[in-house]
């Protein structure tokens, strides 16, 4: 935290900014010294090897862990030593690459959750009514992942595909104004997939997000931008086709990510 | 220790001048504007003795509930229950034998075993889950206290002190000065420096053992990182088991400390372990070094409350810990929880 | 019990949905002071009424907040200890003889935030932790209580505390206790029942699940956490206020060591995954208690060892059947089931 800077005050106009962002896990640096800058609608793909600090990158963003050094803006505040709830009641969202949902509950029992973490009445002790606001919302969200039919079941009897799926909706809840997608694609089928492409292009314009795709054909497709991470640090960004052309990336790439 | 100065000041500051105070008080004579406000440095210097003996007693029969629990994640509530039966074992012994120290080796070896077969037979049966574990050990406490009711009764027991320890011992401390400008030493009960010299001994050894010694290099790798021990084809099995043996048997001898200074009662079983989980809490998980301090603070607290504010004194205990909860959940020398 | 049939009257889907034994069962325990004598009515179910809704608010924290607390006979002590303090009791010098409906709230609110305090201290841990820090607390509460002689009047705690006259009703007499213990313990299961299906209820049981998700779904954890202690002391403070009345006396014992166990005992032996598992805990603890001493003295052991026999009981359940006794009916019928299905058990 530093006490230099005024606080709310508006930077640059960036959705999301990232200086000279580093996480340490004990000698083994998961990312250094990333600065990042994505407007407001803009719509990213992070590529990068294994460990290359991508999911430890978003951890950073959405307050999981707190980075070690560095400081992050979200619409220009400066959140860095925010909880992660407060982070998310600001508009940010988030998927997981490895499914994290509540098993034991029902489909939309998952969703009415997310839905009410981003509006008030979270400690109400009153039943939801039916018909009431969030009610609809939560069936909305179910329909537009087209999970409906199995909005009665528990999340731990979905199969995989389905429980992506709802990883999504869970992240579209509320009034996002910028998500984090971590790996949304993988072990989707190819129908599953381009699903998958419908619902992010069919995102309204002014919600932004960041993807983080091994399928470049999936990235390359939703994203207008692209920034390559390798061993924790930023190590190129461009338009898609520059970033396509690169030879350095596609040594590393075509390489399997080795040096 | 330097690292904390640096990364923590205000509080580095904080311990070196009650440290100091602390210092001053037991080996300054006392001006006596000090001795009109709270009292003679003899009853002071008693409490501050008193609550480092105690913080002794509570050190014996606390390292075995961290090492146990730093190394197997096993939280075992039925401490308590080893520390009573190990009293009244040694009562038995000493009674039986006239032997003080002879009840030493024998309670240590039964209730050692005793715990051989608590980690064989019911922690080893449910490995990682913790919850159950600590119920189970609760339903034994239980039914260790009746069993021990139903044995020894409901009176108290104290073993008697042997000659060779039983008088007073001068320290080299003074309590007073005599008008004649003549210095008082204070004199103590010998039985309880003799504890306090032996709980240094087995914490000095223990400390020995787990930062000198092979099996203590696979004791420290166990606390840190048990899959990384597992994965190394050590025989990490028969660690757990020595380690359980021999937290065991501390808490055994630390029964028979406690009854030799103190009494062994129904419901000392609970007081000790509830000793013991606040000076974990206290000083940290895991941490031998830790349960050193925190047996000491919770000793000192206890003995100098109940020499100043004897209705309050359970309130200090509690007040420490929820102080230490409230900024360093893990304990004061604990690893991230 | 009013309320519950008002509700039932303005959903009427709800009453089909009830299942025959729950009717059966209902109508066992109204009609009950027609034929159980004075005894079973005021001692065994006046017992396991208070007793378990004391191990209920445990049920709460651990069943869908997943924090194992041992304060909650505390807070109902304490709660039982502001009810002598404020309102009448043999001690005259200390209590205040204030009115029923200020010195009811007073001790709800006062053991209500009692247990707040807890909360947020213990939340700050987890797991074994919990029970750790609450034991440690609980004890230090039993001790303060028994060397405190301002409030909880020291070893010898307060005597003669009877309920309020109210209604002209004497709510000691067996039969009027009967219907206020059940009352009190019929509201309080239906008030956890209604709240685990509440938003803060779901978050509650979202927050056990998967903390690191819920706070990526915009709550906080931590005051999800410490609202549930304080719903839980709620729950817990109407048992210690019936439990001060039906023994008329509160001293340091009434929440000491062996009594936050037994709520422990209670709600695991019951089972902790359903409300309705702390109540056949309740009565099986109670029951134990109060007849074990004979059938023991029968076989010509000392009536003492009753600790011993319960003691064993939580062992072999918490050995067999980690659910409780919940969970034993759960497997038995699940092997029922199986045995008649055979295609069930390739799914599984
Ligand atoms: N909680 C953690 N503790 C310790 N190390 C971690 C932790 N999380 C990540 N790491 C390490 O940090 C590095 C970066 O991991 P990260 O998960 O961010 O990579 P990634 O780019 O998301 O990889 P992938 O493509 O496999 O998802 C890896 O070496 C990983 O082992
Ligand atoms: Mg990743």
């Amino acid at each position: 935290m530093s006490f230099a800077e005024p606080i709310g005050q508006v930077g640059s106009g960036a959705a999301l900014e990232l200086t000279n962002v580093s996480k340490l896990f004990g000698a083994l640096a998961a990312i250094s010294d990333v600065s990042l800058s994505v407007r407001p609608g803009e719509r990213r793909a992070v590529l990068g090897s294994n460990g290359a600090g991508k999911t430890t990158l978003f951890n950073c963003v959405t307050g999981d862990f707190l980075p070690t050094t560095g400081t992050i803006r979200l619409f220009g505040e400066d959140v860095t030593a925010f909880p992660a709830y407060e982070r998310i009641r600001r508009g940010l969202r988030r998927t997981y690459q490895i499914s994290l949902l509540f098993g034991g509950l029902t489909v939309s029992d998952n969703v009415y959750l997310a839905c009410r973490g981003v509006s008030r009445g979270r400690f109400s002790l009153l039943r939801p009514r039916k018909g009431d606001a969030l009610a609809a919302q939560t069936e909305e969200l179910i329909d537009a992942v087209r999970l409906t039919p199995v909005r009665d079941t528990k999340v731990a009897e979905l199969s995989y595909g389905q429980q992506r799926q709802l990883e999504i909706a869970l992240a579209l809840a509320g009034a996002p104004r910028f998500i984090l997608f971590d790996e949304p694609a993988a072990g989707l089928s190819p129908t599953e997939r381009g699903e998958l492409v419908k619902i992010l292009t069919g995102l309204p314009d002014h919600i932004g997000f960041i993807i983080i795709e091994h399928d470049m054909d999936v990235a390359l497709r939703v994203a207008e931008s692209v920034t390559m991470m390798h061993n924790g640090r930023v190590f190129k960004e461009g338009k898609p086709e520059e970033i396509e052309e690169d030879p350095e990336v596609q040594e590393l790439y075509l390489g399997g990510g080795h040096e | 220790m330097q690292g904390f100065a640096a990364r923590h000041p205000f509080w580095a500051l904080v311990i070196i001048v009650v440290a100091a105070a602390l210092i001053w008080l037991v080996f300054a004579p006392w001006p006596d504007a000090l001795e009109d406000l709270i009292g003679r440095k003899k009853v002071f210097l008693n409490a501050v003795i008193g609550g480092i003996t105690l913080g002794a007693l509570y050190f014996l029969v606390a390292a075995g509930f961290t090492l146990i629990f730093g190394l197997m994640r096993n939280v075992n509530l039925a401490h308590g229950s080893l520390y009573l039966v190990g009293g009244y074992l040694g009562f038995e012994v000493a009674e039986a034998t006239g032997l003080w120290l002879l009840a030493f080796p024998v309670v240590f070896v039964i209730v050692g075993a005793f715990g051989l077969l608590l980690q064989n037979q019911v922690f080893r049966r449910m490995e990682g889950e913790e919850l159950r574990q600590t119920m189970v050990t609760i339903g034994i406490s239980v039914v260790m206290a009746d069993l021990m009711l139903w044995i020894w009764g409901a009176q108290s027991y104290t073993l008697i002190t042997p000659e060779w320890i039983a008088g007073p011992a001068t320290l080299p401390i003074i309590s007073a000065v005599k008008s004649n400008g003549e210095l008082v030493y204070l004199k103590f009960p010998a039985v309880r420096v003799a504890i306090f010299f032996a709980a240094l001994v087995i914490g000095v050894a223990m400390w020995l053992v787990l930062n000198r010694t092979r099996l203590g290099m696979l004791v420290r790798a166990g606390v840190d990182d048990r899959d990384m021990l597992q994965a190394s084809g050590v025989r990490i099995q028969y660690v757990f088991l020595a380690v359980f043996a021999f937290g065991a048997g501390l808490a055994g001898m630390g029964g028979i400390v406690g009854g030799t200074f103190q009494s062994l009662t129904p419901g000392e079983d609970t007081r000790y372990l509830l000793a013991s989980l606040v000076v974990v809490i206290v000083g940290g998980m895991g941490s031998i070094p830790g349960a050193a301090i925190g047996a000491l603070i919770i000793g000192l607290s206890e003995q100098i409350g109940v020499v100043y504010a004897p209705t309050y004194s359970v309130v200090f205990t509690f007040l420490i810990m929820a102080v230490v909860l409230a900024f360093r959940p893990q304990g004061l020398l604990g690893a991230r929880l | 019990m009013s309320l519950a049939e008002r509700r039932v009257e303005r959903e009427p889907t709800a009453i089909d949905r009830i299942p025959a034994p729950v009717w059966a069962l209902a109508a066992i325990l109204l009609t009950m002071p027609a034929y159980a004598n004075d005894f079973i009515l005021f001692q065994v179910m006046g017992w396991t009424f208070i007793l378990g809704t004391i191990a209920l608010s445990l049920m709460f924290l651990a069943g869908y907040g997943g924090m194992v607390s041992l304060i909650q006979m505390t807070v109902a002590g304490l709660a039982g200890y502001m009810v002598a303090l404020f309102g009448n009791s043999g001690i005259e010098s200390l209590s205040l003889f204030l009115p029923w409906y200020v010195y009811i709230p007073l001790a709800i609110v006062i053991a209500a935030i009692f247990g707040t305090i807890v909360g947020a201290l213990a939340v700050r841990t987890e797991g074994i932790y919990t029970i750790m820090i609450t034991l440690a607390i609980a004890s230090a509460f039993f001790y303060f209580s028994r060397q405190n002689y301002s409030i909880f009047n020291g070893y010898t705690g307060f005597n003669l505390v009877i309920p309020p006259d109210l209604f002209g009703v004497d709510w000691r007499q067996p039969v009027a206790f009967y219907y206020l213990s059940g009352g009190v313990a019929l509201l309080a299961y239906l008030a956890v029942v209604y709240v685990s299906r509440s938003p803060f209820g779901l978050a509650l049981q979202g927050v056990r699940d998967n903390p690191r998700r819920m706070a990526a779904l915009g709550f906080n954890v931590t005051a999800h956490r410490i609202a549930a202690y304080t719903f839980a002391a709620v729950i817990a403070a109407f048992g210690g206020i019936l439990l001060v009345w039906q023994n008329s006396q509160i001293s340091p014992g009434t929440s000491g060591i062996p009594a936050v166990i037994d709520i422990l005992v209670i709600a695991v032996v019951g089972g902790i995954g359903r409300p309705i598992g702390p109540f056949i805990g309740a009565l099986i603890y109670v029951l134990l208690r109060t007849f074990s001493p004979d059938v023991l003295t029968a076989l010509d052991l000392s009536g003492e060892r009753f600790k011993t026999v319960i003691g064993l009981g939580f062992l072999i359940i918490v050995f067999w059947s980690p659910d409780g006794v919940l969970g034993l009916w759960d497997k038995w019928r699940a092997a029922r089931d199986k045995a008649e299905d055979p295609l069930r058990r390739r799914a599984k």
